[in-house]
């Protein structure tokens, strides 16, 4: 028990003092799904003291191939990702501080925990959560890494507030057209060499070590063996409307207005309700099952109807898989759970 | 003479992950504009571009000898 940390001690990188300096830290794992889960894993193992992992989803069984806390049971159960994460963190170290959260990331509830994060490792799969994330960096002077990988093919870069260019000067508008996992596929080394980089900036931040922070937007492609570091310096701008000397922090803003979104790529439409509710779940369950098989665990309840399949959170949230278009979900959303 | 390197989805629509052109003196706007129309690149707006491995803007003039990549943003995680 006592060595555990030692090889990482040993690493003149961290040192003593650097493991007891990451022992102190708590960090935001934003989506738990390939990034989020393979970011939680090291740096739980690494000694990490809090970790706080945000997600909205649960597992599926096309998640296994690369999201390497989960396994058949998880997928089986339909258990959302945030929960089954922190079980298996558990078991790897007991004495980590988890908290768990199943829900929706919005602005609202990140400014809530924000005061208290020392980092913000990007697990997400998509680029308005990303600018939320920027906009949360800047505003509470948190340092964030993101990343994101598609294919074979994958990036990172470290964005330390008050030094590095931020996303927004890089991408001064949220791409409408991007690599996605859903459109590309993606295998795990790309997912793997991702999170390589993404968390030894982690580990360079929470040890105290921010001379070591690489300032170039990393990309590569593990298929083809290429690798880039492209310098970014020169992007940083006054006048940018998140890192610049006055921003506006849109981000934070306005983004809690969506309470229809459609889900990255995914054939499916995931409705919030205005406030929060909770079901009945048994009652739900006694509905439901007359129109498709009902199954459900501690957190949510799923139902197969003929063309659509729902998928109803304790939060209230409500997933319609089988249809991209808006309109459609909400009729059935309606038809099911407003009549 | 420049060299043009495309990433990702790129190299699969332009079917080479390189070629070279007679386009020094002219701008990545430019640049981005002819690839657009020659290799039918819907994607190449949503792209970043680096010279010399150093982060581009649309106004940039190439030199000879420069090499310019483009570099689609890619979301999955
Ligand atoms: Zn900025």
């Amino acid at each position: 028990m006592n060595d555990r940390y030692s090889r990482q001690i040993l690493f003149p990188g961290i040192g003593a003092d650097g493991q007891a300096s990451l022992q102190t830290k708590h960090a935001l794992i934003l989506g738990a799904g390939a990034l989020g889960s393979a970011a939680a894993e090291t740096l739980v193992r690494a000694g990490v003291g809090e970790l706080t992992i945000i997600d909205r989803d649960y597992v599926e069984w096309s998640n296994l191939p690369r999201q390497q806390l989960y396994g058949e049971k998880e997928a089986e159960a339909k258990m959302p990702k945030a929960v089954a994460a922190k079980e298996r963190l558990q078991a790897i170290r007991s004495d980590a501080v988890i908290h768990s959260l199943v829900m929706d990331a919005t602005a609202e509830k990140l400014e809530d925990i924000a005061p208290g994060l020392d980092i913000l490792i990007d697990g997400s799969d998509n680029f308005d959560i990303r600018f939320i994330l920027n906009d949360l960096s800047q505003k509470y002077r948190i340092p964030w890494v993101f990343g994101a990988c598609a294919g074979s093919y994958g990036m990172s870069f470290t964005i330390v507030p008050g030094e590095t260019p931020c996303l927004q000067c890089i991408l001064p508008a949220i791409p409408s057209f991007s690599v996605t996992c859903e459109t590309d596929g993606v295998i795990a080394p790309a997912v793997q060499m991702t999170s390589a980089y993404q968390t030894a900036e982690a580990l360079k931040i929470l040890s105290g070590r921010t001379e070591a922070v690489q300032t170039k937007l990393t990309l590569f492609d593990v298929w083809k063996n290429q690798h880039h570091a492209i310098q970014v310096g020169k992007t940083k701008k006054d006048t940018c409307p998140s890192c610049g000397t006055s921003p506006a922090y849109a981000h934070l803003a306005g983004a809690d207005d969506t309470k229809m979104a459609v889900l990255c790529g995914r054939d499916t439409v995931q409705i919030r309700p205005e406030t929060s509710r909770s079901y009945d779940f048994t009652y739900l369950e006694t509905k439901l099952s007359r129109h498709g098989r009902v199954q459900k665990n501690p957190y949510l309840l799923s139902c197969a109807l003929p063309d659509y399949r729902l998928v109803v959170f304790r939060d209230g949230r409500v997933l319609v898989h089988g249809t991209k278009k808006v309109e459609q979900a909400k009729a059935i959303y309606e038809k099911y759970f407003l009549s | 003479m420049i060299k043009v390197l495309f990433f990702a989805r790129l190299q699969d629509e332009a079917g080479t992950e390189a070629l070279e052109a007679q386009k020094a003196g002219q701008t990545v706007q430019e640049i981005k504009a002819w690839l657009k129309e020659e290799y039918q690149l819907s994607s190449l707006d949503q792209a970043m571009a680096a010279v010399n491995e150093e982060f581009a803007n649309n106004e940039d003039t190439l030199s000879d000898g420069d090499t310019i990549a483009f570099i689609p943003p890619v979301s999955g995680g």
